[in-house]
């Protein structure tokens, strides 16, 4: 009786993992797809026939890096989205603290106000922020690419850390400031330390939206000097060499890895800031 | 140490009344308890002392000076919360240790203060632990270390052991009474629940609506209260009040009569006597009625009575027995009987 229960158990466990995994090959079949036109000789994409099994080759993987500046473009990446998220966390800490636990007139005015600069369709704005950074001399550089990619995601990054600190009760800071601590020591001591996980949250956040972010780089970014990997990426879909399937699979592939890595290292958190502190965690 | 006053203190929120006129003057060393069901005003009454909350009106003096401007972190009180508020992302050791960096308490002394509030709170195996990895009682212990630790003016507790089970909360009880004797400070309690104002208190204060309604010992309290309110919080069960009619010196209720009373009281009174100052039966009984209940507890017998259409409450002898709805006599202790005005509830006498 008992082993016949431990085998159905065990079948549905099985079962359960077929489910699963049929589903997640299916959700990655597009990553694998990209990944194998990638390692694959250029003669071998377009056919008559498809090949499923083809021949495995580095062709695109060496091209990419030896006829293309590729580091240039990651290191632009890398830049602009480390330097806009730092960007955003000196602003949208303070910010967020004022927001959750001042009160003061036009507090939730001001909150709203925040996030509605995250409702308004870009290309509202392209045309005035191309002029405003030409103006200022800023074309075509990884700072420009910082201050927009900060400005963009600056609205919900205060937003998420703000629903993480009113989260935090406020008998922590009542306690701190008999303990003897002033504002910026309950802050530095107590509030950050208790809300990192919504602070690297809404940093990983933020990331990928940068990583994604293609208008506003292609308006500013006009040389390789500021290409980024997004619009590096477009740029193959032109020139006299024809269309390059195989290296922009590979580019849009390591375009794809670190976010990918990242977002699996912080999965927990990352449901719980996308609700924005609507459920609690 | 220190001498606390609140004079002429009010709190309000617009047209809310927190706190109304609360005047009292605590003594140096002195171990107040404020009583009262939630939202009476006495955690707010005690924010106010700690300097987190700033009173619409009125004073907060210390050792005679004027705290009212003074910030919380610049005012030598020391404060366990409810919901023991540790740090949640530093370990015991750097809790206990806080208060002693905020106020800059020179390095080479705080190691030694740090483990000596732990050893008063047994706590010193626990010291490199996240406030996490421990239990109810173990953190409470912990937010009771660090507020001893800088040996500050004044301790204010908000309902520190309302998050514990009954039995924990007896022992901690003891602690917190023993502590605050060995280090002598002045110490303000804020708790709904009567015995621990009655065991903890050197003086309990009881709030309802805002406003004091009675300072003094628990003696004072439990046997002389003020007014209906206080006779009907204090005690469990708390004191039967039966309203009806007084005239020269004899009350009248439905199935009680209490003769040999101050005979210049006439109208309507209610009048107050405890459970435990009733006797069942007696050659001349003072009130009549059938019984509703019988619970024994062991030690004795809670007995609940129907007279009129009210429910009185008896502690009988632990053998005592009864069937329901039997007829049964009770005499009181008239030496204990209070008597208060039917429409303000303020005690006569």
């Amino acid at each position: 009786m008992a082993s016949q229960r431990r085998k159905s158990r065990s079948e549905s466990l099985t079962l359960r993992y077929a489910i699963l995994g049929g589903w997640a090959l299916f959700c990655l079949m597009p990553v694998l797809w990209f990944l194998s036109i990638g390692f694959r000789p250029r003669t071998e994409i377009i056919t008559a026939q498809p090949i499923y099994w083809p021949t495995f080759s580095l062709d695109a993987f060496w091209m990419i890096f030896e006829d293309w500046p590729m580091w240039k473009y990651l290191r632009n990446s890398v830049l602009a989205i480390i330097g806009s998220v730092l960007i955003d966390l000196v602003l949208a800490i303070p910010a967020a603290y004022s927001l959750s636990r001042y009160t003061y007139r036009g507090r939730d005015d001001i909150g709203f106000y925040i996030l509605s600069t995250r409702m308004m369709a870009p290309a509202i704005v392209a045309i005035p922020i191309f002029f405003l950074f030409r103006n200022a001399g800023l074309l075509d550089s990884v700072w420009a690419l910082m201050l927009i990619y900060a400005a963009i995601n600056l609205s919900f990054v205060t937003w998420i850390i703000r629903s993480y600190m009113m989260d935090i009760p406020k008998e922590l800071e009542d306690a701190a400031k008999t303990d003897g601590a002033g504002d910026l020591r309950i802050l530095w001591e107590i509030i950050i330390p208790a809300i990192l996980p919504g602070i690297i949250t809404a940093s990983v956040i933020a990331m990928i939206f940068a990583i994604n972010e293609f208008l506003f780089t292609l308006l500013i970014a006009s040389t390789p000097n500021a290409y980024t990997m997004s619009v590096a990426l477009a740029n193959f879909t032109g020139g006299s060499d024809g269309l390059i399937y195989n290296a922009i699979a590979l580019v849009a592939f390591l375009a794809f890895v670190p976010v990918f890595i990242v977002v699996v290292a912080i999965q927990k958190h990352l449901s719980r800031g996308l609700t924005m502190g609507a459920v609690k965690g | 140490m220190a001498r606390i006053e609140l004079s002429g203190i009010q709190k309000r929120w617009g047209k809310v009344v927190g706190v109304r006129d609360v005047d009292i003057e605590i003594a140096d060393e002195e171990f107040v308890v404020f009583l009262g069901p939630s939202g009476c005003g006495k955690t707010t009454t005690m924010r106010m002392i700690a300097g987190l909350e700033e009173p619409t009106e009125g004073e907060v003096i210390m050792d005679g000076e004027v705290m009212n401007d003074i910030d919380a972190r610049d005012r030598d009180v020391a404060m366990v919360f409810q919901g023991y508020a540790l740090y949640p992302n530093m370990t015991i050791y750097e809790n206990i240790r806080f208060p002693l960096r905020m106020r800059e308490v020179p390095k080479g002394e705080q190691d030694a203060l740090v483990r000596r509030a732990a050893e008063m709170t047994e706590l010193t195996d626990y010291l490199d632990r996240k406030p996490s990895a421990l239990s109810g009682g173990q953190r409470q212990r912990a937010a009771l270390a660090r507020a001893i630790v800088r040996q500050p003016q004044v301790f204010l507790m908000d309902e520190p052991l309302s998050n514990l089970d009954a039995k924990l909360r007896q022992a901690m009880r003891v602690q917190i009474k023993h502590i605050q004797r060995q280090l002598k400070v002045t110490t303000v309690y804020v708790t709904h629940d009567q015995i621990e104002a009655m065991t903890l208190a050197d003086r309990i204060v009881i709030m309802e609506g805002g406003a004091i309604q009675q300072i003094g010992t628990p003696d004072d309290i439990y046997n002389d209260p003020a007014n209906t309110f206080v006779a009907g919080f204090i005690g469990s069960p708390p004191m039967n009040l039966v309203e009806g009619a007084i005239d020269a010196g004899t009350f009248t209720a439905q199935g009680i009569e209490v003769t040999g009373l101050p005979a210049a009281l006439s109208g309507n009174v209610v009048l107050g006597f405890r459970p435990e100052d009733c006797t069942v039966g007696g050659n001349t009984p003072h009130l009549k009625g059938s019984v509703f209940g019988v619970e024994p507890t062991g030690d004795l017998t809670y007995l609940t009575i129907k007279v009129g259409g009210q429910q009185i409450e008896v502690k009988a002898d632990r053998a005592f027995r009864a069937e329901l709805d039997t007829e049964i006599t009770v005499t009181f202790d008239p030496a204990r009987i209070c008597l208060f005005d039917a429409k303000s509830g303020e005690r006569l006498r």
